[in-house]
């Protein structure tokens, strides 16, 4: 191994000079939950839930982040999108620091990036027809007629066009979250962010779903962020990945040489402790990736 | 047990725990032996009959530990009260002693303490730890995993995988592990049911059935499963559409609305072709030996 696993733009393979500007900079990001106060006496506990976060995600990348639950990725994921702001560093989309930037600044950003969420039915209004929640994005900016849009993408997404009359309980879970991805790219966003997008669904769902994604961020020339706590996933999908573990990104850099090499004790836990279908038939058994997991855990 | 959701899983593990709710009539016959020979046939049998089997011969794991587990109870407490409902213990002072010689061995940091602690108290994977003890505390015939391991952290689960695949070999128990994800099926069990619109379609050992699957279905599955293996355009292997709901099934084979290689013939149901329930498939054009598309094959 020569190259170092620093948690930073440097690990990154170099962009071309037409998109020198990254589709995402982030400097140093933390930021800090505070709990609920439980005694009058004691400070009310801080949760640190991003730890100084520096990444480089360049334009058409397809750029995973992975980590186990709690490690920070959603929280990550909405400082990105402009949901929620850090307690302090800096977030760059598109070379534009959104950081300090007040809500009714933010209009840009909800035409360059969308995102996608893993429970399409908590994402879908129950009440609002397709066509209405497809078209939500492009009411917000203002657009009127927009049926001829809606049109075009549910065919994008393999959906008929009936299913623009219809309301989101009236399909099925890969359905509905084909309906979330014609939402998401009805503004022509640039980035699309996705969080853990194929995690409730079944498998033979799933693989569609995933098929949908890499054909949409080919087609489209997008930029895409996926989360997952599953690297099998994200080894399909993404080139470059960023481990995160307590709030911390440990590793980040090309997916398949993190796979094969990986640098940090966690990221080789993450991977020793995945069951695959093709090492379990040659006999690795719960006991192997018990053994390998705490062996790795504990490597340095 | 494998297949997708709504494909008869958990129905199929809680018939045989007598769990059914009331709207739900069972048909057929089940019969659990256990570890002292005795025989209970759960259809049928009086609910207040079950009792005995349920927690001694039979128990189960379920996917969120919270199901089994009372929030307000001392978890040594819990899983000495399982004992001492069956009486498998002689007293309040051994059932005592042995839920924390159980909470020891699977694997509870200072057992003694972890003891005293309330559930809230404890880690999702804990947790599990905790209810895991439970189930192998009188040494059951049959250990029944629904999902245990879906909700947590993959490091999490390669932990609990041992741990309860090292408590039934112990025991010398038999356990049926229900889940949607092939290759933990393939890490724990030497057996594999495939379950579809509430049938088992397919039924083999684990290595013939992911290795050379005869039923269109399983090998639909195996194919969409494994992110290693791709099309030549460099996409996932698909099965088309989506699992029906349970009243909306077609006749005939229940997976012929999304199979292509479906024919008229398949409107009636195909026969079981094989040995007996323990091998076999039902299907009406099986994949051939040579065009056999499991695992690693191509
Ligand atoms: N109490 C019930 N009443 C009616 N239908 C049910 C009931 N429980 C489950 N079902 C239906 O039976 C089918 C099988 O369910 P289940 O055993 O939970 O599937 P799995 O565990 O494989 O996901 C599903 O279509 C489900 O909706
Ligand atoms: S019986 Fe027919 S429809 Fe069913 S899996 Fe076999 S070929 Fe497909
Ligand atoms: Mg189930």
């Amino acid at each position: 191994m020569t190259v170092p696993a620093a948690p930073q733009a440097e690990g990154m393979p170099s962009s071309s000079p037409a998109s020198a500007v990254p589709a995402v900079r982030l400097r140093e990001v933390t930021r800090d939950y505070r709990r609920q106060r439980t005694s009058m006496f004691t400070p009310a506990p801080v949760v640190r839930a991003l730890r100084g976060v520096s990444l480089d995600i360049a334009q058409g990348q397809r750029f995973g982040i992975v980590g186990e639950s709690g490690c920070g990725k959603s929280t990550l994921l909405r400082i990105i999108a402009g949901l929620d702001q850090p307690t302090t560093g800096s977030v760059e989309i598109d070379g534009t620091d959104i950081s300090r930037l007040p809500e009714r600044r933010l209009g840009f950003l909800r035409e360059r990036l969308q995102l996608v969420f893993q429970d399409p039915m908590g994402s879908l209004d129950p009440r609002m027809k397709v066509r209405d929640i497809i078209a939500e994005p492009l009411v917000s900016q203002g657009k009127r007629d927009n049926l001829p849009r809606v049109l075009e993408l549910l065919e994008a997404v393999g959906l008929q066009s009936e299913a623009a009359d219809r309301y989101p309980h009236q399909f099925s879970g890969g359905q509905r979250q084909r309906i979330s991805i014609a939402r998401a790219l009805a503004p022509d966003p640039r980035i699309l962010v996705a969080d853990e997008p194929v995690s409730a669904l079944d498998v033979s769902v799933r693989a569609q779903v995933l098929n949908l994604l890499d054909e949409l961020v080919e087609r489209l020339s997008l930029t895409l962020i996926f989360v997952s706590h599953d690297l099998s996933v994200i080894r399909h999908v993404c080139d470059s990945v960023a481990v995160m573990t307590r709030g911390e990104v440990v590793e980040v850099g090309a997916t398949e040489q993190i796979y094969q090499q990986a640098e940090h004790a966690y990221t080789r836990a993450l991977i020793a402790a995945a069951p695959r279908l093709r090492t379990a038939l040659a006999g690795r058994t719960a006991a192997d990736l018990a053994a390998d997991t705490l062996a790795a855990k504990e490597s340095r | 047990m494998i297949g997708e959701s709504g494909s008869g899983k958990s129905l199929t593990a809680l018939s045989i725990m007598g769990l059914l709710a009331e709207s739900l009539e069972p048909f057929g016959s089940v019969t659990v032996t256990g570890q002292d020979g005795r025989h209970t046939q759960v259809v049928g049998t009086a609910e207040g009959d079950l009792a005995a089997m349920r927690g001694r011969d039979v128990t189960m794991i379920f996917q969120e530990p919270m199901t089994a587990l009372n929030p307000t109870m001392r978890v040594g407490a819990q899983v000495a009260e399982v004992m001492r409902i069956h009486r498998t213990v002689p007293d309040r002072h051994t059932a005592a002693a042995r839920a924390v010689e159980l909470l020891d061995k699977v694997g509870l940091p200072d057992p003694a303490e972890a003891a005293k602690a309330y559930p809230h108290q404890l880690s999702g994977g804990q947790r599990q730890r905790v209810v895991v003890a439970m189930a192998l505390a009188n040494d059951p015939a049959l250990l029944i995993c629904d999902e245990p391991t879906t909700a947590l952290d993959v490091t999490v689960q390669a932990l609990v995988l041992d741990l309860i695949v090292r408590g039934v070999e112990a025991r010398n128990a038999g356990m049926l592990f229900i889940t949607h994800d092939l290759a933990v099926v393939a890490s724990v069990c030497e057996r594999v049911l495939v379950m579809y619109g509430g049938r088992v379609v397919e039924a083999g050992d684990v290595q013939q059935v992911f290795t050379q699957p005869r039923h269109r279905y399983t090998r639909g599955l195996i194919g969409a499963s494994d992110l290693d293996l791709t099309r030549p355009d460099g996409r996932l292997y698909t099965i088309q559409g989506s699992v029906p709901s349970a009243g909306a099934l077609p006749h005939g084979c229940v997976f012929r609305n999304r199979c292509i290689h479906a024919t008229v013939e398949c409107e009636s149901q195909p026969r079981w072709e094989g040995s007996g329930p323990e091998d076999g498939f039902a299907c009406w054009h099986p994949v051939r030996v040579r065009d056999a598309q499991g695992v690693g094959g191509s």
